[in-house]
């Protein structure tokens, strides 16, 4: 969206594809690191920065859709979209944010939806009184507990490494609580159920598997780049990121650039993607101006 | 008529009632997080544990996706 507004007061002919604005972010419950705004909801700040894209003049935003497939074409490239248009570009900036995790286990499939969660803001009310699991001792994962603790009657924390990651703050209310046990070290292998999860299977630290009776597992493993449209024409690292030079954010093909979650920046933070899908919109701008005397795509 | 499921804390049902809002469609709402009975209801319309679960005259739609909605209302 940062980038939608630069190239809109750069009068840049653009195109934005997008399923959805917000990203990763726009569940979050309360957000209080956005500069210049004390507090704000994933939600509110989503529709926040939506509204500012959609008030530029002179781009096209394309929405609810998605990127498919990028190929190279003579003079630049084209986009298909999952709906079914086709876009020509000179240049592209790939800002797709990251996907969440699964577990990949058997199971997991089955019960999407069914006592597996993958939005425990969402759904953690539904298990009242319930025994839930939560895969994951990062940040995401100890927040999945802090949003399960009004209600369920008792949560395993598990994960595989041997000590939660968190933030020492949250890590220290989630062991104060009685109805949360921590299990370190562990793998997990299936999730059983009948019509709805009945249980979950985990490998503990001596290789040993063990069952947990439950009726939730929420997964929070954390997430990879949503590149998979445009990861044949451009180089990305063993994470799948694709990987750019930090002063311009170009990727390996000259005509791409990429900023935020899906590039190979450091920290993956909403305030550090703006700017620099800002830097490259700048980059852009820098580039047609030196190669090109049209900017424009064709539908 | 459509009846949605959700919780206060569910973004993707705020989504799908700003979707009705902006379309003038009216919706009856149930909060599975207070209303114990409702969230029996969702689960055995549904067979789902999570919302948003949207009922619009008897088709149940899990999830909230634009183009889902808009063609179970022709919209």
């Amino acid at each position: 969206m940062a980038a939608g507004v630069y190239a809109a007061r750069k009068k840049i002919k653009c195109a934005i594809v997008a399923g959805d604005f917000g990203g990763a972010s726009k569940v979050s419950g309360d957000i209080q690191n956005w500069i210049g705004t004390q507090s704000v909801s994933g939600y509110e700040w989503s529709k926040m920065l939506e509204e500012h894209l959609r008030a530029q003049k002179g781009i096209d935003v394309i929405q609810p859709d998605l990127a498919e497939k990028v190929e190279k074409i003579d003079g630049g490239f084209l986009v298909k979209t999952k709906k079914g248009k086709s876009l020509e570009a000179k240049t592209i900036l790939v800002t797709t944010g990251s996907a969440r995790k699964k577990l990949n286990i058997p199971g997991e499939k089955e019960f999407d939806g069914k006592g597996v969660v993958y939005c425990s803001t969402c759904d953690a009310p539904i298990f009242d009184g319930k025994v839930v699991a939560v895969v994951g001792g990062g940040n995401a994962g100890l927040e999945a507990v802090l949003d399960a603790l009004p209600y369920a009657s008792k949560i395993y924390l598990l994960d595989h490494n041997e000590e939660l990651k968190g933030d020492a703050v949250t890590r220290e209310k989630i062991k104060a609580s009685p109805k949360v046990e921590i299990i370190l070290k562990t793998e997990p292998v299936e999730i059983l159920g009948d019509k709805f999860v009945t249980g979950m299977k985990y490998k503990d630290g001596g290789g040993v598997v063990k069952e947990l009776k439950l009726e939730g597992v929420f997964v929070e493993i954390g997430s990879y780049p949503n590149v998979a449209f445009v990861k044949d024409l451009i180089k990305t690292n063993e994470f799948g990121e694709i990987i750019i030079d930090h002063k311009t954010q170009a990727t390996s093909l000259p005509g791409i650039w990429a900023a935020g979650d899906a590039s190979d920046v450091l920290y993956k933070q909403n305030n550090i993607s703006a700017g620099d899908a800002i830097k490259a919109v700048l980059n852009i701008t820098d580039h047609l101006n030196k190669t090109e005397s049209h900017r424009e795509y064709s539908k | 008529m459509i009846v949605i499921y959700s919780t206060p804390t569910c973004v993707y049902c705020k989504m799908a009632k700003d979707f009705f809002t902006k379309n003038n469609l009216a919706y009856e709402e149930h909060d599975v997080a207070a209303d114990m009975k409702a969230r029996e209801e969702m689960v055995q319309k549904s067979g789902q544990l999570g919302v948003p679960v949207i009922d619009i005259d008897g088709k149940i739609i899990v999830g909230f996706d634009e183009d889902e909605l808009r063609s179970a209302l022709n919209i």
